[in-house]
């Protein structure tokens, strides 16, 4: 059994201390998730303590089928909704038209495909700008390194919405990288 | 189709390396001082163990009752039941219907400050 585990163990069993070290391991990725659905630092901070709060709560039903860190995302995208109504509407309006295969990996070694600095400082820049219901998605796949299926069952998504959101994301972000180019080239 | 693949990659490169941001303060001392504040909610609670309580006596006090009361003070009380639903069905039939219309307006009105909610969060 490992670490994490004996911690929520011993917290579902009412251990303050061990419920403080998981707070402080995952502290960091829940407020990052809400801070890119939010985009407000304090709003991001009391949503972060929020669902810990309830997390602690609702510890003693927490079954172990999912991993920990998933279940206090599904906790923190429920308050993220409950903030923002309008979150759960666009997600659901994603449908799940694509029909194209995302592959898992890229196929160019990347780090060496980064032509300068400022191609990568464009697409953060894009990146931030992306919708929320975008942001999300991409947060929970590339940043928490979750599986399709994963974000699926946190978001309470169909698997075709949540590939349909992020191919959009991407192609957002292949948009900007058109732009850049354009620029580059105007120059 | 070359490009597409570069293009790909750079995006993915990205967002595997978009930065996580720095927690701007540690939150947890502020979620444990919650958590002691607002103790976990037991498994029973007083509230429960008093609603059940009142139940079952209820329940008794009534199965005690129908078993000793004389019986004729039971059919006295079965014939007063009777001609009340029956004064019931006689002079007020209208409260049903107007009954289930309120219901449906006070469901109604208590949807209003969601509704108020989402248009707030549609206009943000």
């Amino acid at each position: 059994m490992d670490n994490e585990q004996v911690l929520i163990q011993r917290a579902q069993k009412g251990s303050h201390e061990a419920f403080a070290a998981l707070v402080d391991e995952h502290q960091r990725y829940v407020y990052n998730l809400a801070l890119r659905v939010v985009k407000d630092e304090n709003e991001a901070l009391d949503l972060a303590q929020e669902t810990f709060v309830r997390a602690w709560s609702a510890l003693p039903n927490f079954r172990r089928q999912s991993q920990f860190r998933t279940w206090l995302y599904r906790i923190v995208t429920n308050l993220c909704y409950n903030r923002l109504p309008s979150l759960r509407r666009s997600l659901n309006d994603l449908g799940d038209d694509v029909m194209e295969e995302i592959p898992a990996t890229s196929t160019i070694a990347p780090a060496q495909e980064f032509e300068s600095n400022e191609t990568k400082r464009h697409l953060y820049r894009a990146i931030d700008l992306l919708d929320a219901q975008y942001k999300l998605l991409i947060t929970l796949r590339y940043q928490h390194e979750l599986s399709y299926e994963e974000i699926a069952s946190t978001l309470n998504l169909p698997l075709g919405t949540v590939k349909t959101g992020i191919f959009r994301a991407k192609e957002q972000l292949r948009k900007s990288l058109a732009h850049l180019e354009e620029s580059w080239i105007t120059v | 189709m070359d490009n597409r693949l570069k293009e790909d990659a750079l995006i993915e490169d990205a967002l595997k390396s978009y930065p996580l941001a720095p927690m701007p303060r540690d939150i947890t001392l502020n979620v444990m001082a919650r958590i002691q504040k607002n103790s976990r909610p037991a498994f029973v609670t007083w509230s429960d163990l008093v609603l059940s309580f009142v139940i079952t006596a209820c329940i008794a006090a009534f199965w005690f009752a129908t078993l000793n009361l004389p019986p004729i003070l039971l059919t006295k009380i079965r014939i007063q039941g009777i001609l009340l639903y029956q004064d019931f069905l006689v002079n007020a039939r209208w409260l049903t219907p107007v009954g289930m219309f309120g219901l449906a307006v006070l469901l109604a009105a208590l949807t209003i400050p969601y509704l108020i909610q989402m248009t707030r969060g549609r206009q943000r």
